[in-house]
């Protein structure tokens, strides 16, 4: 069977006249000014789906800039017919590869958040240059503490060394930490990146004696020494880029606001078990009677309302963020794992009395 | 090898120069396109719009004829879709980390924040110009007539730093840098056009196109006035609906009053949306149907009948399919911005088509990554 076709040879404009063969498993043909060329059928392309009454447009791997054109009906239907290929249209193969490719994409993206919110954070935390943990967190104590001012006294200053002395007795790594007590209501105690511990006035007229403050402060020393506010700082940087691949653009400055502290200073239940872990290590080696951590938790738990067993409620976003103990399930058995000293070992006294009193009344 | 010389001896010689004929013939099949793309859109989440603008583009390209012959796209949805990951991964990804690295660590308000964010947006200005020419030789050489695909062969920089230049001037002379600004920019990308090895030459000067210009921004002008004087300048209407909160003034009064706040809602409605652009459509055709005269293809003119009532029927309905459709339409948007210029566009000439070679130019492997960000418009 032969018939009459036209062929652009891709290389210049003019078209040309040629006569199509179809042997066996080959088309051949050849013009005026065509050299006889063989194109097997299973290398065959079609331009656009064959449509009934148009003329088929085809084209072969071998030269895919060229075009045949062929305009006889019975031989398109014949050629189509038996190579489903030539049909075109959606195949299965390409709405394969589409979704193939999104779900690749929904798994890249899905993964990249997955690291970005568990293991990566703590990762990168350790890497950070002091100077960039610093003014960090020089901006989440500004945003967190608002107009409170900072209360310092030199009664308030010796009362905060002589709890970081007898911690240090301990003999372990107790990280430089700057403390600073300031003016405010809530009763909670933060540990901010950079080294910083922010105690409230709140915490300290709730405290009855030094052991209680100083069982915070070795707990917030924990979150420092494990890097927990830094790796929350990335968490939440994380967060945000994430958010802003996804609106295609910046998502704003959400790190002062009381949803980015919140997710700032509200660690994971990991984190709190090791800030505990670090704190009860460092009470028992320094002699510190880990009991007052107890006392205090057991007080905090009863200042905020919640029942033993029973999950507390949220409240405000402040309220409830970073909170010494933070208050979600669990907090029983964190408090469980709270002992007293080893039989041996005398608690030492932390601070004089009066230390205690101008530690307590720093704000006035 | 006598076979071989028979050949060349029987080989008819080419064709003479002849006038090529643009129609455009509509093929079944859009809407069934128009639908899929929609749903498999939905079903991946946005990410199969390059293949669904490939898709289209095929469809529209293939409906084009030129003396009989099709034209062809050629692109793959993956072309477009890597031209999308290198923008995301080379620019914007690097920009939201650095903005927010600068956020967290240096504050929301710090220079280098504000910074960051003033050079994205300068960025944005900058590289429009960029995607517009990219975006353009991408489609060229993806475009092929009679098996030859065009090309662009200039500069990308260049044409984006006077695009830049150009969004300067038209807003520091309130609009009337426009004629001028818009014929260096068409004669800019145009001069670099080709198709295969042969060139489009744009020639002419903005002069012709100023007093169209100067007339329908009088008219925006008088309009604006002719609204100010209306509203803010009868003090009439800003006591009246004082008089509204005054509870001596009785119902009818206030129904009265409201009856004349959505009257003026109207009028402003219909000042600001439709008398102010069709207005613009005058000067609209009046550039299209210059700077088609101005452009030349293998040293013959064309010419473009773009008269201001099809220039505001095609604008139109396009807005009405892309409002009511919630955009689902913009395939039959696409066909319909495509016909306009297939139906009234003529080659006032002979060309002489056969001694067209293909174009020698090295094609792009990815596409209008930056147009796609940047969503800037055009097919």
């Amino acid at each position: 069977m032969s018939i009459e076709a036209i062929y652009f040879d891709g290389e210049m404009a003019r078209d040309h006249a040629v006569t199509v063969n179809r042997v066996g498993s080959n088309l051949s043909f050849q013009g005026a000014a065509v050299p006889a060329t063989t194109w097997s059928i299973s290398g065959l392309h079609s331009i656009d789906p064959p449509t009934p009454g148009q003329p088929f447009r085809i084209t072969h791997d071998n030269k895919p800039g060229a075009r045949l054109i062929i305009r006889d009906q019975a031989f398109i239907d014949d050629l189509v017919a038996q190579n489903s290929h030539l049909k075109g249209g959606y195949s299965w193969r390409h709405l394969g590869q589409v979704l193939g490719w999104t779900a690749g994409g929904l798994a890249a993206f899905a993964g990249l958040g997955y690291l970005a919110m568990t293991v990566l954070p703590q990762q990168i935390a350790g890497l950070l240059p002091h100077s960039w943990r610093d003014r960090s967190g020089d901006q989440v104590i500004t945003s967190l503490v608002g107009t409170a001012k900072r209360c310092e006294t030199p009664g308030s200053k010796s009362a905060i060394a002589a709890m970081v002395a007898a911690l240090a007795e301990s003999g372990t790594d107790i990280p430089s930490v700057a403390i600073d007590i300031y003016d405010m209501d809530l009763v909670n105690a933060f540990a901010v990146p950079g080294g910083h511990i922010v105690l409230t006035r709140g915490l300290l007229k709730e405290a009855s004696d030094p052991d209680e403050v100083t069982g915070v402060l070795a707990h917030e020393l924990g979150h420092v020494y494990h890097l927990h506010p830094e790796a929350q700082l990335v968490r939440f940087a994380g967060l945000q880029v994430l958010a802003g691949a996804i609106s295609g653009g910046s998502s704003g400055d959400l790190v002062t606001s009381a949803a980015g502290l919140a997710t700032i200073l509200r660690y994971t239940r990991e984190a709190e078990r090791e800030a505990d872990a670090y704190a009860r290590d460092v009470m028992v080696k320094a002699s510190v009677d880990p009991i007052g951590l107890k006392r205090f938790f057991e007080k905090f738990m009863k200042l905020e309302g919640i029942k033993p067993g029973e999950p507390p409620q949220e409240s405000s976003a402040l309220d409830t963020i970073g909170n010494v103990f933070s208050t979600h399930p669990g907090t029983q058995d964190r408090i469980k794992e709270i002992q007293p000293l080893p039989a041996g070992k005398t608690p030492v006294k932390i601070m004089t009395d009066e230390q205690f009193r101008d530690l307590q009344q720093a704000c006035g | 090898m006598s076979e071989l010389v028979g050949e060349i001896q029987t080989a008819t010689s080419a064709a003479p120069p002849e006038r090529l004929n643009f129609s455009y013939t509509k093929r079944p099949g859009l809407l069934k396109l128009t639908i899929v793309n929609f749903l498999l859109s939905i079903i991946t989440l946005g990410f199969y719009r390059f293949w669904a603008k490939t898709n289209v583009r095929k469809h529209i390209w293939s409906s084009v004829h030129i003396n009989g012959e099709p034209l062809e796209y050629t692109g793959t949805g993956m072309e477009l879709f890597k031209g999308f990951l290198v923008v995301f991964f080379v620019l914007l990804l690097p920009y939201i980390l650095a903005v927010t690295a600068a956020t967290v660590i240096q504050g929301p308000e710090s220079p280098i924040a504000v910074l960051l964010q003033i050079a994205f947006f300068l960025a944005i200005y900058v590289l429009w110009g960029f995607a517009v020419y990219k975006a353009r030789k991408f489609q060229l050489s993806r475009t092929n007539w009679r098996g030859i695909r065009g090309t662009l062969v200039g500069s990308a920089m260049i044409y984006s730093l006077l695009y830049f230049g150009s969004m300067l001037a038209k807003s520091m002379s309130a609009g009337w840098a426009t004629p001028v600004m818009n014929t260096v920019l068409a004669e800019q990308i145009t001069n670099d056009m080709r198709f295969g090895d042969a060139a489009f030459k744009f020639k002419g000067r903005a002069g012709p196109l100023y007093p169209t210009y100067a007339m329908c921004w009088l008219l925006t002008l008088v309009a604006i006035i002719a609204i100010i004087v209306i509203f803010v300048g009868s003090s009439t209407l800003t006591d009246e609906i004082k008089s509204m909160f005054d509870p001596d003034t009785s119902p009818d009064t206030i129904a009265e009053i409201v009856k004349y706040i959505i009257l003026a809602g109207v009028i402003l409605f219909f000042t600001f949306m439709l008398v102010i652009p069709m207005l613009w459509a005058i000067y609209t055709a009046k550039e299209l149907r210059t700077f088609a005269t101005y452009t030349r293809f293998d040293g013959v003119p064309f010419t473009l009948d773009a008269t201001t009532g099809s220039v505001i029927w095609l604008t139109v309905i396009n807005l009405l399919l892309i409002v009511f459709t919630l955009g689902i339409a913009w395939p039959f948007v696409q066909q319909r911005i495509v016909k306009f210029f297939v139906d009234r566009m003529t080659l006032e000439g002979l060309v002489d088509v056969d001694r067209i070679r293909q174009s020698s130019a090295k094609m792009d492997r990815r596409g209008e990554g930056l147009a796609d960000a940047f969503d800037v418009g055009g097919l």
